[in-house]
């Protein structure tokens, strides 16, 4: 009785808590546990992929190595935590995870109620659909009344759910965590269709027994922001994600590579000096050291780098870049770093 | 009336016919008795066949057994066969999880010694098997703890390696005496030295064992294992380590449940039964979330507990739960009438109870036991759901490796036949346990 | 104190600490007085301390979201549920799954459990050996594992619904589900379910006069086939006198699937299936061991008698296992429910998969969801625990 009596008044207690408040500084924990807590998901092929060997690799995977190296400088100064995607954000809330990176869409109910901040988009995503192409589907609006396989606890889930009930159509859904759960459900015939992010639909049919009898529609029925996100109250620490991301996308569009980071030193460029902390002291603000963005350059690469040793059209996930919302502003895509200055 | 005495001869038997001895006659009776047992019998055959042709079709005969990745095999048989080279690149992973492939040798190493530890407990001859198996229990996770997860001695972490190595040695060492000479270790020595007295030859024995005691020390703190984190861990090894703390820590914890619960004192009791009930009537899967998330939480700040300490922490409380509810029913089984014997002999409450009634419960209680450890074994497939690499989720990160992508069927199959084996041992074992057992109780 | 020369009192020993020590009462006030400290002391460390993090790292426990709009699609559900309703309701809409998913399974395992235990005791040999393999193989795997093989192995390749079985023309099986023809009631059907109710009803007046007319006289009266006939009949007729007040909405092959009627999805199935099978092992063993616990001396003792071999059965034999059968049975049927939970693996929407896994991922609320899940299962725990115990003090043996 006792134990239940004690209970009913933490409860009582606890439901009156709905606090904000800074949390302890992130990046000391971190330096003084040596490593960085990263989180991502069960292993997905181009973003956070798991090797026999036990490595991970991937879009992902080398947002945590490059705040590890601007940190540590040493990309492998990280802990990898895989979770699934239903307690993601409770794992990165409890203090677990110092920050998450595993394709994760920046809404503005994860970014304003959930204690989540995003640090930036590192892949502009869409979500599509792929159906038989024995089926003569050549458009989602052919879908009214279908039944459709979708990841669970996903902006994927309600995306689907807003584009049927805008278009006054219906659907039932069948739903799961696992993707290739639903992909051998669809192969089976379980659903009419099969929808997740168009990143990863292509790389999926091309693992289907006979891809060519499968299509992918045109329409992208969703925004798919992905980014990185840490925890809401800890701004430094924000800053220090964010900027290794902008960091990396601007060494891109001026040219700095990790073949020539050390050349790109002596480089006469003001900007090139202020991103490499020839001029100027970005990195001190955040408690990095002036030539963070080195550390990075040097282990990781630039964005275009990455882009293209993960997911680029010589991979096997093959997106090509060309044209896609993820080539740079200046290249006709979205892809824009705040200025480094 | 004759007087010739009436002798009966019987006649010789008539032979069985012909249709109930042999395999006709044993089809007859076991097969064929009746028109509903036919009927029976061919649908019964009818179900084995279609089961066992349609596995046996897909995993043997249109399997893909060479192939480099998994676009071969779907070009070879498309789906109608499995693609088993996916699952033998992934065998050292699924058995030992990310484990570093050079270090592998300490698990192989460290189960070994378990068994090599336990086998004295099944040698016939050997007397101290309860000495033994405590020793087993108490003294081999230190030593499994180093082997598995390595890394820099202290003083204190040295000591306690050491006691586990002594304590192994020492099991050894007496079992082989006892076998040989029917003495223990110490005795043996003792006898060796040409002890006078008893004192004499205890204190032999006892020096004999601090003898050992610093030979493994110096020889542990010689050992330089290079540290391999727990998430590292994986694969059945992690199934293994997770199910094997569970019940070495629940059978304890549910003793002392078990004990509470039936405790005189209102508030012990109550709060017995609320544990037990509390942790009985949820699933484990929500005891493993709530660690999961919650435990972080609970903690003070700062305070980081490994997610695989979270997930042993959730099934070792589960685990308790049943098996306070296991030891209960055990201790319910003990007549009264040894509960009084033991009081009337003058022995308080944990004399009788360590003395007279556990010993007896225990025995009574070993098939349930397994069982229960059987479950639990069952129930790890849950921590896949919490994000550690148990068999279940390293089958399914195989189906997410770009080279095999979406081989997701022949993985899990494999790994069932692993949950299956076991678990059929296990149970048989327990069977073969409980008959050998009741052969002293049947009258 | 009025015979207080009477009787002398034992002198009172000096009250010394080793003689507390010994006293019975002083040292169980002290062990529970501690005991109470250390639980009382760790729920308010816990509880601080998940307050203070809380507040530390922004989080909210608040029941607050419970009337937010969920705005995901639920594959089935059993009360009428639409993507804008709020989060209170895939809460309901969670626990009707999971209790009709138990509901279910708990009938079937019961069944199969009885046909395989009594296959373990059959004089078939080959039937005996099925049964044995049955049990042992299904016993020990996963039940995860199973419940996954069923859904791929069984309900994903059944049929595209364009070639769907057709059992009778009334209900229709393919890999999107089962389609059944629903109901819909029309005027005064009402009575109908009133006159089945007042007939079930008084078959069970029926029966229980019997029972006491067979007590006391021992002339049996065929109760059960009476009392069927009953509810049978009486709905009808009332059914019949108001000119059918029922239409059927029958599931037509339309566009992708088919569309109207009642439906259930693979998942449903497969995960009703496995729950049975895998509990049915259970149930099997134990309904075996129930009736091996009864002497052969009593089969054979009814044989003598003249009792026919079903009433045997019926009135000898498993009055007598039934006690030995229900309390193990009573915690099958738990767990049972309790693994439920596990159509999360096949994403049948069940209280886990609904709320706890997606609603948590989707609002983020981690410990009210949580907190509210776990408070499900263990009211009905207690509560079914509690129902049976009562059931089984009832049939216990009166001992003297």
């Amino acid at each position: 009785m006792k134990f239940g009596v004690s209970l009913l008044m933490a409860a009582a207690t606890m439901f009156g808590v709905v606090a904000t408040a800074s949390a302890q500084q992130t990046l000391q924990q971190v330096r003084q546990r040596g490593s960085l807590n990263c989180q991502v998901g069960l292993p997905t092929p181009g973003f956070y992929a798991l090797a026999a060997n036990g490595t991970w690799s991937g879009m992902d995977v080398d947002v945590c190595r490059a705040v590890a190296a601007a940190i540590f400088d040493d990309p492998s100064k990280v802990q990898y935590q895989s979770v699934t995607s239903a307690v993601r954000f409770t794992s990165l809330a409890n203090g677990e995870s110092d920050m998450l990176s595993r394709t994760t869409t920046w809404t503005a109910v994860r970014d304003g109620q959930l204690g989540l901040e995003f640090a930036g988009v590192n892949f502009y995503d869409g979500q599509g659909f792929v159906v038989p192409r024995a089926s003569n589907i050549t458009s989602a609006r052919q879908l009214d009344g279908a039944t459709i396989c979708v990841l669970t606890g996903t902006t994927t889930e309600l995306n689907l759910a807003d584009y049927f009930r805008a278009n006054n159509m219906r659907f039932t859904a069948v739903t799961n965590e696992n993707v290739n759960v639903l992909v051998e459900t669809y192969l089976g015939g379980g659903c009419d269709a099969y929808t997740n992010d168009k990143s990863g639909l292509a790389a999926r049919r091309s693992a289907f027994p006979t891809p060519n009898d499968h299509i992918i529609l045109p329409e992208t029925i969703s925004k798919e922001p992905l980014g990185p996100v840490v925890r809401h109250g800890d701004n430094n620490w924000g800053d220090i994600v964010r900027w290794v991301l902008y960091g990396m996308i601007e060494a891109e569009e001026m040219g700095v590579t990790s073949a020539n980071v050390t050349q790109m030193l002596q480089s006469p460029n003001p900007g090139i000096k202020r991103l490499l902390g020839v001029e100027g002291n970005v990195g001190q603000g955040m408690g990095l050291p002036a030539d963070f963005m080195v550390r990075v350059l040097r282990h990781i690469g630039n964005y275009g780098e990455t882009y293209e040793r993960n997911v680029g059209a010589n991979t096997p996930i093959g997106i090509p870049r060309e044209r896609s919302l993820n080539a740079l502003w200046t290249n006709g895509g979205i892809l824009y770093a705040m200025p480094f200055r | 009336m004759s007087d010739a005495p009436l002798v009966f001869a019987p006649r010789p038997a008539d032979p069985p016919p012909p249709s109930t001895i042999g395999v006709v006659g044993w089809m007859r009776a076991n097969l064929f008795s009746s028109v509903p047992n036919a009927i029976l019998t061919f649908l019964g055959i009818y179900i084995f066949y279609v089961v066992v042709s349609a596995i046996v079709n897909w995993a043997l005969v249109n399997a893909v057994w060479e192939a480099e990745n998994r676009r071969q095999c779907l070009d070879m048989v498309g789906r109608s066969g499995a693609c088993w080279p996916g699952v033998a690149a992934w065998i050292p992973n699924l058995i030992y999880g990310l484990y570093p492939k050079d270090q592998v040798w300490r698990i192989n190493t460290g189960f070994l010694i378990l068994i090599a530890w336990a086998v004295p407990l099944w040698l016939p001859r050997v007397r101290s098997k309860v000495a033994i198996g405590l020793s087993l229990v108490l003294a081999y996770p230190f030593l499994a703890s180093y082997f598995f997860h390595g890394g820099q001695q202290t003083l204190v972490w040295t000591a306690l390696i050491a006691l586990g190595a002594t304590a192994f040695a020492w099991t050894w060492l007496t079992s082989l005496a006892e076998m040989r000479f029917g003495l223990g270790f110490g005795p043996l020595v003792a006898r060796l030295f040409g002890a006078a007295d008893d004192e004499r030859a205890r204190r032999i024995g006892w020096g004999a064992l601090a003898a050992l005691y610093v030979l493994t020390f110096v020889i542990v703190s010689q050992l330089d294992f290079v540290e391999v984190q727990t998430r590292f861990w994986g694969g059945l090894f992690l199934t293994l380590v997770i199910s094997g703390i569970g019940i070495a820590f629940s059978l304890p914890a549910g003793v002392v449940l078990a004990l509470g619960r039936r405790s005189e004192m209102p508030l012990i009791r109550v709060f017995c039964v609320t544990f037990i009930e509390l942790f009985r009537s949820v699933p484990l899967i929500t005891i493993l979330f709530m660690f999961n998330t919650m435990l972080p939480l609970f903690l003070p700040e700062g305070v980081e507990v490994n997610r695989l300490l979270r997930a042993i922490v959730a099934v070792c409380l589960f685990a308790s739960a049943y098996m306070a509810e296991i030891v209960r029913g055990g201790l319910q089984a003990i007549p009264k009438g040894q509960y009084e014997a033991a009081a009337a002999m003058g022995l308080g409450f944990w004399q009788s109870t360590s003395l007279i009634i556990l010993p007896q419960a225990l025995r009574i209680m070993i098939p349930s036991i397994v069982g229960n450890f059987i479950g639990l074994f069952k129930d790890t497939t849950l921590v896949s759901i919490i994000g550690l690499f148990d068999l279940l989720s390293m089958s399914r990160a195989v189906g997410e490796d770009t080279r095999w992508l979406g081989l997701f069927i022949e993985p899990f199959f494999f790994i069932t036949l692993i949950y299956f084996v076991f678990c059929f041992l296990m149970s048989q074992y327990s069977l073969n346990l409980e008959r050998r057992l009741g052969e002293g109780q049947r009258r | 104190m009025s015979q207080s020369t009477a009787i002398r009192r034992p002198a009172t020993p000096p009250l010394r600490l080793g003689t507390l020590a010994n006293d019975a009462t002083v040292r169980s006030v002290f062990y529970q007085a501690v005991t109470f400290v250390c639980v009382v002391g760790l729920i308010w460390y816990l509880v601080s301390n998940t307050i203070a993090n809380m507040a530390t790292r922004g989080m909210s426990a608040g029941f607050d979201f419970l009337d937010v709009s969920a705005g995901f699609n639920i594959a089935f559900t059993l009360i009428p549920y639409r993507e804008g309703d709020s989060y209170l309701r895939v809460f309901q809409v969670g626990i009707a799954n999971t209790l009709l998913v138990a509901a279910i399974g708990v009938v079937f395992a019961s069944i199969l459990g009885l046909v395989v235990g009594l296959g373990r005791l059959s004089t078939n040999w080959l039937i005996r050996t099925l049964a044995r393999w049955y049990v042992e193989i299904l016993r020990n795997t996963p039940l995860l594992l199973q419940i996954i093989a069923w859904y791929f192995g069984v309900f994903n390749l059944l049929p595209l619904p364009r070639a769907s079985v057709d059992l009778g023309g009334v209900m229709y099986l393919n890999n999107r589900g089962a389609y059944f023809p629903a109901p819909v009631p029309g005027e005064g059907f009402g009575l109908v379910l009133l006159a089945l109710v007042a007939a079930l009803i008084g078959a069970v007046l029926l029966h229980l006069w019997a029972r006491q007319r067979f007590r006391a006289t021992g002339r049996p009266f065929p109760s059960v086939l009476v009392g069927i006939a009953l509810v049978l009949v009486a709905p009808t007729l009332v059914y019949l006198l108001l000119g059918a007040p029922l239409t059927w909405d029958w599931p037509v092959l339309r566009g992708f699937n088919f569309q109207g009627g009642f439906s259930v999805p693979p998942a449903f199935c497969a995960l009703v299936v496995a729950l049975s099978i895998y509990t049915s092992c259970f149930i099997a063993e134990i309904v075996r061991a129930g009736i091996q616990s009864v002497g052969h001396g009593q089969t054979e003792a009814a044989r003598a008698l003249g009792v026919k071999p079903s009433r045997t059965m019926r009135f000898i034999i498993l009055p007598q296992a039934m006690r030995v059968i229900i309390p193990p049975l009573i915690s099958q049927y738990l767990n049972l429910t309790k693994n439920s939970s596990l159509a999360i693996a096949i994403g049948f929407p069940d209280l886990v998969s609904v709320w706890m896994n997606t609603s948590l991922n989707q609002s983020g609320r981690a410990i009210p969801i949580v907190a509210m899940t776990m408070g499900f299962y263990c009211v009905v725990s207690l509560a079914v625990s509690f129902v049976l115990n009562s059931y089984n003090r009832r049939i216990l043996l009166r001992e003297r």
